[in-house]
């Protein structure tokens, strides 16, 4: 699974990598990425995801294949 | 008698509406055209152009701003401003809506945000360039890195909605 992130999450993660563990959703996907770095834990807890160019909730089953962007609240303006 | 560039007799004003112009491209890597874009937001249907332009302060938490440094999801963050602008466009039966967003290094004083809103009448001009530009601030993927004078930055946080409505995909404006 291919996870892309940005912004604040850049000074946790490399902006892009690749997980080989099975992960189903996003609550998984979330306890992956604070196990690999407990620091973003908080900030995790307030991001959205994203497959394909629309946000997924924590319903939505992740396959392998999946590219998943992980988005922090916004800041634009 | 002198004229500027601009002046037309009111005899040779058209009536008609103008012709459908090209949309702006939602996120934009180079800096925002706002005399330009201003001058295509005229439409003889409308009486009212409000433009809103979010430009870089030059301060923020007491310290002295460089410059912000912008980047976004595009694909998503040009679909979302997309759907904000068609949506408000139809709640107010706005003639002519535009928004465009910076991404890359915006210098202080320069904009970062700008969003062009004509209808009928002033009201409507207003609230619909509000809603979209409060839409854009907290729903769109964006995000802005301050850079301080004294060589420190920091990612901006503006959208703590989901502290108050529970929710991460919720925000304020929603429950109200």
């Amino acid at each position: 699974m291919k996870i892309h992130v940005y912004a604040k999450l850049k000074d946790y993660f490399q902006p892009e990598f690749e997980l080989m563990e099975t992960i189903g959703n996003t609550d998984e996907l979330r306890a992956v990425l604070v196990k690999m770095n407990g620091g973003a834990g908080e900030l995790l807890s307030s991001c959205r995801f994203a497959v394909e160019e629309g946000f997924i909730d924590k319903d939505f089953k992740l396959k392998a294949h999946d590219t998943v962007v992980i988005i922090p609240p916004s800041s634009g303006g | 008698m002198t004229q500027s560039s601009s002046y037309r007799p009111a005899a040779e004003v058209s009536s008609a509406p103008p012709a459908p112009a090209t949309p702006p491209v939602a996120i934009s890597a180079e800096p925002l055209d706002i005399v330009g874009l201003l001058a295509g937001a005229h439409h003889p249907g409308a009486g009212a152009v409000v433009l809103f332009s979010g430009e870089v302060r030059n301060s923020n938490k007491g310290l002295a701003v460089n410059f912000l440094e912008y980047e976004a999801y595009i694909p998503l963050a040009t679909k979302l401003i997309d759907e904000i602008v068609e949506e408000a466009h139809a709640k107010w039966q706005l003639h002519i809506a535009i928004a465009q967003h910076r991404i890359g290094k915006v210098a202080v004083g320069d904009t970062a945000v700008v969003v062009i809103t004509a209808s009928a009448h002033r009201s409507e001009a207003y609230a619909a360039n509000r809603y979209i530009i409060d839409r854009i601030k907290h729903e769109a993927p964006i995000w802005k890195c301050e850079h301080y004078a004294d060589g420190s930055q920091e990612w901006g946080n503006n959208c703590n909605c989901h502290t108050v409505t529970g929710d991460i995909s919720k925000h304020i404006y929603e429950t109200q």
